[in-house]
């Protein structure tokens, strides 16, 4: 931890870190620094205990428009925006307490190496799901005909990536056993 | 907290305090305030598609068995439902609740592993449109990260490529050379690019 603030100091001092900026950080790192002391234990075989997933990074040509249509279609909260190329958008629980995030950012000096594998589409779960209130809410935003079906539907981003998102009735792991 | 921290940054920019005296008091108070706060009940009210949670990660490769007992072996994840051409691996076992979540209606999120022809139709019967966007890598949550002991397990367990991360996390790739990365929960939307 005394690492972590020397470094936050040094960007404070430096003009990297505002005020507001400088304490916010500091303050979940004290309110993660805690959580990350109640951690589950890893389990006694090989491999790791998976909590969750961290986060998702997706480069696009233009962030903010990413970070638009995220923060503005599926509520989720801007942070570390600092003008340069990338933002993280936050949902689900608390950062450091089981909650995912987005970055979306701008191509980099140094493109990711080429991958046989591809993320084709990520689903998100939406709580209290109502069909009627998702059409409604799509319908608004200009998505008049979402493909899927009730529980569960598909959009495409502004950069025509695939985005699902679903009911817990629609999409489980332990649901598709019964197909 | 925060106005704690406010007051301690202006005594310092004012000459009040000095660096050290800065960092001593700021790391003090960060790690002991919160010991016995319970958490604070973040509570929004939810529009019709606010997300609660990542549901799957679609991924798509040859060969879904080769895919998944990759992420089964370095993950220790459970291959349920497998078909011709796909498998999901929850990230849990049956009847747990994702980390952090306390809704009943937001399951365990899972990676969907799959050999499928990106260049057939999508489901509706739409041709599929090219993405101008890619999902680059994808970063998971550990139990007890260590960096140090997680890259010698990793190094272990035969995983290729793996190499440090800012400062919180490690990168490896996968049987299919796409990048993954793992970290504790020091890594989140508000340390991550700070």
């Amino acid at each position: 931890m005394e690492k972590f603030v020397d470094r936050l100091i040094g960007e404070f001092e430096s003009g990297q870190l505002g005020r507001r900026e400088f304490c916010t950080t500091l303050a979940t790192a004290a309110a993660v620094f805690a959580s990350g002391l109640e951690a589950n234990a890893a389990p006694a075989g090989k491999g790791f205990k998976m909590l969750g997933l961290n986060h998702l990074s997706y480069q696009c040509p233009d962030y903010t428009k990413a970070r638009d249509f995220y923060a503005s279609m599926f509520g989720m909260q801007v942070t570390n925006d600092k003008g340069k190329g990338r933002a993280n958008l936050a949902f689900g629980p608390e950062p450091g307490k089981g909650g995912n995030f987005l970055v979306v950012h701008n191509p980099g000096a140094n493109p990711p190496k080429p991958s046989e594998a591809v993320i084709d589409h990520i689903a998100y779960t939406i709580s209290n799901y109502d069909e009627g209130k998702v059409r409604a809410a799509l319908k608004a935003r200009g998505y008049d005909n979402p493909t899927g079906r009730d529980g569960s539907r598909h959009v495409y981003d502004p950069f025509d990536y695939d985005v699902q998102f679903a009911s817990a009735a629609q999409e489980n792991a332990f649901r598709r056993e019964g197909r | 907290m925060e106005a704690f921290f406010a007051t301690k940054l202006d005594e310092f920019a004012q000459g009040k305090l000095s660096r050290r005296g800065l960092l001593e008091a700021l790391t003090v108070a960060a790690t002991t305030a919160y010991a016995a706060a319970p958490a604070n009940a973040a509570a929004a009210p939810d529009p019709a598609l606010k997300v609660a949670l990542c549901n799957h990660i679609s991924y798509n490769c040859h060969d879904f068995r080769k895919g998944a007992d990759w992420y089964s072996k370095v993950f220790n994840l459970d291959q349920v439902a497998p078909s011709k051409i796909d498998v999901a691996l929850p990230f849990g076992k049956r009847g747990e609740k994702p980390f952090g979540v306390t809704a009943n209606d937001v399951p365990l999120t899972h990676l969907i592993i799959r050999s499928r022809d990106l260049n057939a139709p999508a489901e509706g019967g739409a041709p599929r449109r090219k993405s101008r966007a890619i999902m680059e890598h994808i970063g998971y949550t550990v139990a007890d990260f260590d960096r140090e002991k997680a890259k010698a397990d990793l190094k272990a367990m035969g995983v290729e490529n793996v190499r440090d991360g800012g400062l919180y996390s490690l990168h490896m790739t996968d049987a299919y050379g796409y990048d993954v990365q793992i970290s504790g929960v020091a890594n989140n939307a508000l340390t991550d690019g700070a």
